[in-house]
This record gives C-alpha cells, structure tokens and sequence, in this order.
C-alpha cells in the first residue's frame, strides 16, 4: 500500500512554504529591521517568475491620457484625472488581468512581480498608483 | 502498603498518565505530519489546545438532555485515568494491585466509548445520533476479539500455575514467549496481531473513526461538544490511547532490558522504565499514528462484519494455536 | 400550480427523471422513529462549496434525497448583460465564474463571440489554447482526486496529490502569470505566447508527471481502503447517465463515449483526434460507480500530457492573436451583430456559452452559461439511491460538483412544488427574449 511512500516522506523536508518568521513578531517592522541589519533571519517569500501578474506599476511620463485602459479595465480600478490628463489605479479593487497592459498603446502600464499587498485601508498610499 | 501510600501514587499516576498522554498525542500529531510531508504542530499542542478549551464557552444545545450531555465526558475522563491505576509501568506494579485485574481494565476501556456514545444521543443532533449508533455497534464489534486475547494469555498462564491469572501485574510479570512451542509462538503473533488491529478501533483512529467520521457527520457525536466537555473529552482520548498501548506492551512484550545491560536497584528502574515508555510509544506509532495516515476511513458495516467474521476467527485460530500447543507439549 | 405526474405524449417524461422525481417527492411519510432526515449543508465538511441537501434515513440507508441550490448565485451573467460592460471586461467575469476551471469559461466564451462577430483565429493561438486547456485538465482532476480521497477521510493522499499539483501550477504560473486565472484567451487568439525557453521548463513537468503517474494509479486504484469505499458505490448506469444528460467523466464512467472534444471538435482538437476515455480503456466493464470515475479522471490525465506532448511538437508559428490593437478589437466588437454558441470540454464536462450582440451595443443582449455540474445535477438522485450516509460526500464528490459554476436561482413560491415540461420552458425562454428585445 502506500507505507513505502509515507516512510520515505521522512528523508525529505516538508512540503510547507514556511511563514517569514516563526512566530508572530510584536512589531513587524521593528523584526524586518532587524532582519535587515543581520541579526534576524527570515524566510523568504516563494519567488515568482518572470511575467508574474502583481501589482501594477505606472510609468507617468509615458502616459498621455488616452482612457483606453480604463475601458477595458473589468473591475473599474482607473481613475481619470481630468485636470493632468494621467491617471489613478486603487490597486485593491483590481483583478490583476493585465488587460489595461495590453491596452496601453505607449506601454505606460506593466504588472510587476509585488504580491505582499495586504493592508488595513483600501486608500493606503500603498494601494494607490498614480 | 498504607492508604496514603497508595494515595500518593495514585496521584503520581493519573497526574503523570494525562501528561504522557498528552505528549504523545502531540508526537503523533507530528509524526503523522512528517508522513504527510507537513511540518506539523509543536509537540505541545495538545495542552495548549486543552488550556485553550477549558477557557472557552461551554454550548448546551437546548435540544440535548443536559444532565446526560453533562455526565458524559466525566464520565469518560473517570474511567480512563482510573484505568492508568491498574496498569502495570514497566518495572513497578499497577499502583491497584489486587484490587482489580484485566477484566476490570476491558470494562474500564468501554465506558469512555459508551459514553461518547451515550453523549451523542443526548446531544439532540441528527449528526451526533447517527455518530453514536455507530460507536455502540463498533463497540459491539471489537470487544469479541479483544475479549478472546485476554482470555487466550490469562488461560494460558493460569495453566502455567501462575495466579491469578487476569491481574496484570502477573501477565506483566511472566511473558509467555519463553514458556511455549513454536505453535504457541505463532498463536501468540497471531493474538499481538489481532490486539494490534483491535486499538485504533477501540480509540475510534482512522480506518475505525467512524464514530466521528469528519467529512461525513461532522464530528458524529462530539459535533454538539465544545469548551470544558470537549476537552475533558479530549484528555480521555489522550490517557485511553495510554491505556491501550500499555495494555498491549504488558500482555505481549513486558519485557525489561535493565537486566541486560546489568544495572541493579534504583537504576535498573529507571532505565525499563524509560524503556516501557518507549514501548508504548512505538505500539502507539505503529497500530495509531502510520495506521491512521496510511489508510481510509472504513464503513460501519464493513467494520462489523470485518470484526465478527474475520477479528474473531482470526482470535479464536490464536487461541486454538495455544490450546493445541498445551496439549502437544503436555 | 400544476399537477405532478401530468403525461405530454409530445414530451415523455424519461424513466429515469422519473425514478429521481419519485426520491424527493414519493417517500412517504413514515410512522415516528420510522425514518428521520439528515440535513447536509449548506455549509459541512462534506462539501467545498454551499448546496443542501436532505436525506431521509432509515438507519444507515438512504430512502429520499432532495437537493436545494441557490447559495452561490452571484448574477454573473446578469453584470454581464445589464451593468453597461464592454466583451473585454466580460471575459474576465467570465473567468471568475469558477476558480478551478477557470480556462474553460473564456475559451467558450471567446469561441461564442467570436463565431457571431466573425473573428478569425490564428493556428497557433488555438495550439495555445489547447496546451492551457490541457493543463489546467491536470490541475482540475488532481485537485479532485485529493478533496476524494479527503472525503473518504484519506488526507495523506490529500496532501501528497495536493503537492504533486504544485509542479503544474509552477508551470502555468511559468506561462500565464498566475496559478488560477490565466487571462490567456482574448477575442481573435491569446494573450500571450509560449516562447521556446519555456518548452525546456514544460517538457521537464510532463517528464514528471509521467513519472509519477504509475504512483499515483497506485496510490488511488490499488488500495484496499480506497477500493472498499468506491466499488459499487454511488452507481449511475448507462440509460439513467443518458436520460439525466450527464456530461463529462460523470458519463464516460458510465461507459457512454461523449466528449466534445470528440464530438464537435473545436480549437486545434480536430488535429489531435482526441478519444472519450472510457473504464474500458483501463481494462475495466463499466459500472459508472465511483471507481470507474477515478478511472476516468486518471486516464484523462496521462491523456493530456499526450495532447500537451503533441501539440508542442506540433505548434505552428504565426501570430498569436488576429486582432491585437485593442482600439480595432472594441471598434469590431461593437459593430458586430449575430449569435454564437462556444463549447469546450471543461474537466467537469461540457461548458456552453451563449452569446448575442446587437450592433452599436458593447454589452451583448442575451449572454447565457450552461455549466457542466448543471447537467450533472440530476445524476446524483440515482446515485445517492439505497446507499449508506457514510457514502454520502464520496458520491456528492464524485460528479466534481462545483457549485460556483452550475448555481441558478432557485425561487420558492408559497412552499408549492412546481413542474414545468420541455414546451412550457420554451414558452418561457420566448417570453423572457420578447422581454429582452424591447
């Protein structure tokens, strides 16, 4: 039966992606300091391939107000600012399609590899990119 | 050996029995974890889980029959640390010597079952009723041939002239490996076996846990249980699993290796005591925890007939191996 | 209100609608501790996802069943249809319609517009398409195969089969950007290309998937444990899969050879030829229990990594997608008047998409979904007949239920039981297009 199969799970690590620290720090930012300055560890996150659909990243100056993206867009996460003719992306609505990429004619839009986006305010500065 | 003696072990025992108990219900978590290539809980998790549920809120369903619903995990909890009292510990006896034998131990080790069951009837659910007719008809099904192992060893060594026969303490004491042919030797395999088989059904682990078959019941009859009866509950299951496993060391392989080694005294003691220990732990290892990961969860029919045709044919096939190699060897 | 049991001779009601109709509605209501009724979902352990059911019991043995659905309705076609959407920004509702056959949506869906706009597809955009398909396939059957092992209270092989399936999602990631919601399909090809330094990354998966396969056959058809729970289990025989119109590994365990892949071949599936995989192909007669629907789901894997082998051999060059600028695709779109029907051979089964645009209009007037579980619905009254409440999620599993894509709403009109027949459902289906059309 499958015995042999279980026993020999014993030889091998686990399959579990583990979380960046064992337990809980009592403040995250005072741990990643630290896990900056060496006197931490932590364990990384799993990383992404090439062409991974994270967060949308704005190139501002190639933009020229066109709205093709915010046509396509299907969650309504682009925002036109009349006044500068750019634009404003509330990154917590979106579906990560990359429709508005492709959209694009100047190429002012691309998804980078960024996934950690969790948050606390929809609004954050964090989830905003314009 | 004075009442306070006895009270003061006594104590040593149950407080001892529940923490062993609850240890190596966190190993097997862990062992069971590794096998499934997780990383698994850490090995204290059972207390804090029975710390976290003797916090939280206690829910009786207005459906149930309160008192019963009550009654039932102390009454679990009540048999099954009472159980450790007459277990025997590797090198020291049973701490109830004399006062109760292996029958009392078969009793002791159904109540908890029945009373799970009898708490899901209570409970007023659907789910916890269907749970509970399950655990009474498995009870019904793996007590024949747990009766006819314990039957075949206190027969065999009564024969021998050593009494009284059931006490534990004397089954400890005298493995009967040595005192028998080569058809003993197989009838005895053949009874560690079917004892082997019997413990994940009497603790209700996969492939037996019908009972309180998760995915199908919803926990059957522990799904109306939270807070302190659940953890009472959870702490029977701990110290049975103890219990059972024992039980099967004591009948089967109670043998010490202080004698080996050639240690004498307080020493000596101490190290077949470890050594019982680890014996339990590895009879939990191999008939709870790889049983309870290797394989699926059984049906309530398939259990039934599987125990009462092929369990007690199989039992009563050890103890006619017994019987005949009496009469061959005279 | 109309009366039960009233006979058309111009629309027979089939034996086996019949035979189910009589397991909710016939058993009759036994004396006091006779039977009782066990409520599963709509949320239980038992399900991944919400549904109820109500059994009546007698004992162990299940005499009624009755299935209630609604709980995951979500008006998907309804934003689609009336919230002023454009086709793109419908895809991708129609790709969030289910998360596990996330593919299979928008390849009909893609297939249905683009047959009333007219769009051409490049060769190699179908090639494409087949490849995810076929992955995603992989990925759908292994995720099944761990939830039935976990719903037979197996969980080693839940989380052993659970980890193989990393290797395909790592892959899909690898093309597509994401594990589940490949935004690949778009109106005219794909989105975007498989290019020749992922083929080294896609042979090595396949390679390893071959390798585990005879493992993985062990693992699930050979075991003791798991054969006592799936043989003769949950048995849905070749006439009662045909009159309920089951689709997918539901029928072909059965032994009924449909598969749309077969039937009305689509994208680049008529270079490949693919076969309806039967138990029969496994050396087994087919009992349509839940054994021969492991068989089938098993078999359906090795058969993709065939296709998947295949067409990388085989790609041909070219253009991924025929109309690439998004402003002519729209222009397109929105001039384009007619209907299209898309099919796909989704892992559940047969998944249709209707469409039907109106010129000058973004959003298409009519947009409807038949998801394969729909179909399948029916099959579990036969299945579920005369069997134990422990086979209870093992056979709720075994048709691959999933909930999010079938749910429709389910009205109740004053607690009376309605029945309509094949021309009354016609009659409404005209009403609700002369509604429509106004």
């Amino acid at each position: 039966m499958i015995f042999k199969t279980l026993f020999s799970q014993f030889l091998s690590r686990p399959a579990t992606n583990r979380f960046p620290a064992k337990y809980m720090p009592k403040s995250v930012t005072t741990f990643l300091a630290q896990v900056q300055a060496g006197r931490d560890e932590i364990h990384p996150p799993v990383s992404v391939p090439p062409r991974f659909r994270g967060k949308i990243a704005y190139a501002r100056e190639k933009c020229i107000g066109c709205q093709l993206c915010i046509r396509v867009c299907p969650a309504q996460v682009i925002e036109f600012k009349p006044a500068v003719k750019k634009i404003r992306m509330h990154v917590a609505r979106c579906t990560f399609c990359a429709q508005c990429v492709d959209a694009c004619p100047v190429n002012a839009l691309s998804l980078s590899p960024e996934f950690l986006l969790a948050d606390t305010n929809r609004n954050s500065p964090a989830l905003t990119v314009e | 050996m004075s009442g306070w003696t006895i009270f003061g072990q006594a104590l040593l025992v149950l407080v001892g029995g529940g923490v062993v108990g609850l240890v190596y219900r966190g190993l097997d978590r862990k062992i069971a974890a590794r096998m499934q290539a997780r990383i698994g809980p850490p090995i204290r998790q059972p207390f804090l889980d029975v710390g976290k549920l003797l916090v939280k809120e206690t829910v009786i369903p207005r459906t149930a029959v309160s008192w019963l619903f009550a009654a039932a995990p102390f009454l679990a909890v009540l048999a099954s640390f009472t159980a450790l009292l007459y277990l025997p510990l590797g090198p020291f006896p049973p701490v109830l010597e004399g006062h109760g034998d292996a029958i009392l131990v078969l009793y002791l080790l159904a109540v908890p079952a029945l009373a799970m069951a009898l708490g899901g009837f209570a409970s007023g659910s659907p789910l916890g009723v269907v749970g509970a007719q399950r655990e009474l008809v498995m009870l019904m099904s793996y007590e024949f041939p747990l009766a006819v192992v314990l039957v075949a060893i206190a027969w065999r060594l009564s024969v021998r002239g050593f009494a009284p026969a059931f006490s534990l303490g004397t089954l400890a004491a005298h493995p009967l490996w040595t005192s028998v042919g080569p058809l003993g030797v197989i009838g005895l395999a053949v009874l560690f076996l079917v004892l082997l088989v019997v413990t994940p059904a009497e603790l209700a682990k996969i492939p037996f846990d019908i009972p309180e078959a998760e995915t199908e019941i919803a926990g059957g009859l522990m799904v109306e249980y939270s807070g302190t009866y659940l953890a009472l509950f959870y702490l029977a299951d701990a110290v049975r699993t103890v219990v059972m496993a024992g039980l099967v060391v004591a009948l089967f392989i109670p043998h010490g290796i202080a004698a080996a080694v050639g240690l004498s005294g307080a020493a000596a003691s101490a190290l077949d005591f470890l050594f019982w220990l680890f014996k339990v732990f590895l009879v939990m290892v191999a008939a709870v925890t790889t049983v309870r990961v290797g394989m699926a969860r059984l049906k309530v029919d398939q259990i039934a007939r599987g125990f009462w045709l092929w369990g007690t044919a199989v039992a009563l096939g050890g103890l006619l191996l017994l019987v005949l190699d009496k009469v061959v060897r005279g | 209100m109309r009366e039960k049991n009233r006979q058309d001779p111009e629309d027979p009601v089939l034996p086996a609608v019949e035979e189910a109709r009589a397991l909710t509605c016939g058993v009759p209501e036994a004396g006091l501790g006779e039977t009782f009724a066990i409520p599963i979902g709509p949320i239980h352990p038992a399900l991944k996802e919400p549904i109820r059911f109500t059994f009546r019991v007698r004992g162990e043995r299940i005499v009624g069943v009755e299935v209630r659905t609604g709980f995951a309705h979500r008006g998907i076609e309804f934003m689609g249809m009336r919230q002023g959407r454009n086709l793109i920004q419908i895809l991708y509702l129609s790709e969030r319609i289910c998360g596990i056959c996330s593919v299979s949506h928008p390849i009909a869906f893609t297939q249905a517009v683009e047959r009333a706009a007219g769009i051409e597809v490049p060769p190699r955009a179908q090639y494409i398409r087949v490849i995810i398909s076929e992955l995603e396939r992989i990925h759908s059957h292994l995720l099944w195969a761990g939830v039935a092992a976990h719903e037979l209270g197996f969980d080693t092989l839940l989380h052993l089969t659970w980890r193989v399936r990393e290797k395909v999602l790592d892959i899909l990631e690898e093309l597509t950007g994401n594990r589940i919601d490949y935004a690949i399909p778009i109106f005219g090809g794909v989105r975007r290309d498989i290019t020749p330094e992922q083929y080294p990354k896609i042979w090595e998966a396949l390679r390893y998937y071959r390798g585990l396969l005879e493992e993985l056959l062990d693992a699930f058809l050979r075991d003791p444990t798991v054969e006592a729970r799936t043989r003769g289990v949950g048995v849905l025989e070749p006439r009662e899969a045909e009159e309920l119109c089951a689709v997918g590994p539901t029928a072909r365990a059965s032994g009924l050879r449909k598969d749309v892949r077969q039937d009305r071949p689509y994208l680049a599936y008529p270079d490949f030829e693919v076969k309806a995989l039967t138990p029969e192909d496994f050396g087994l007669t087919p009992l349509g229990d839940v054994y021969d629907k492991m068989v089938v789901r098993l078999l359906e894997v090795r058969q993709s990594l065939d296709i998947i082998e295949r067409a990388l051999e085989a790609m041909p060059d070219g253009p991924i997608t025929s109309l690439p600028k998004i402003p002519a695709l729209l222009a397109h779109l929105k001039r384009a008047e007619g209907e299209g029907l898309g099919w796909h051979e989704a892992p559940r089964g047969e998944v249709i998409h209707y469409v039907r645009l109106v010129s000058g209009d973004e959003s298409p007037l009519v947009w409807k979904v038949k998801a394969p579980t729909y179909s399948n619905l029916m099959s579990w009254y036969p299945m579920f007949e005369d069997q134990e409440i422990a086979d209870i999620p093992i056979i709720a599993a075994s048709i691959d239920p999933c909930i999010c894509c079938m749910d429709r709403v389910h009205l109740v009109r004053s607690g009376k039981e309605e029945t309509w027949t094949k021309a009354e459902l016609l009659r409404l289906s005209w009403e609700k297009t002369r509604r429509m059309r106004r």
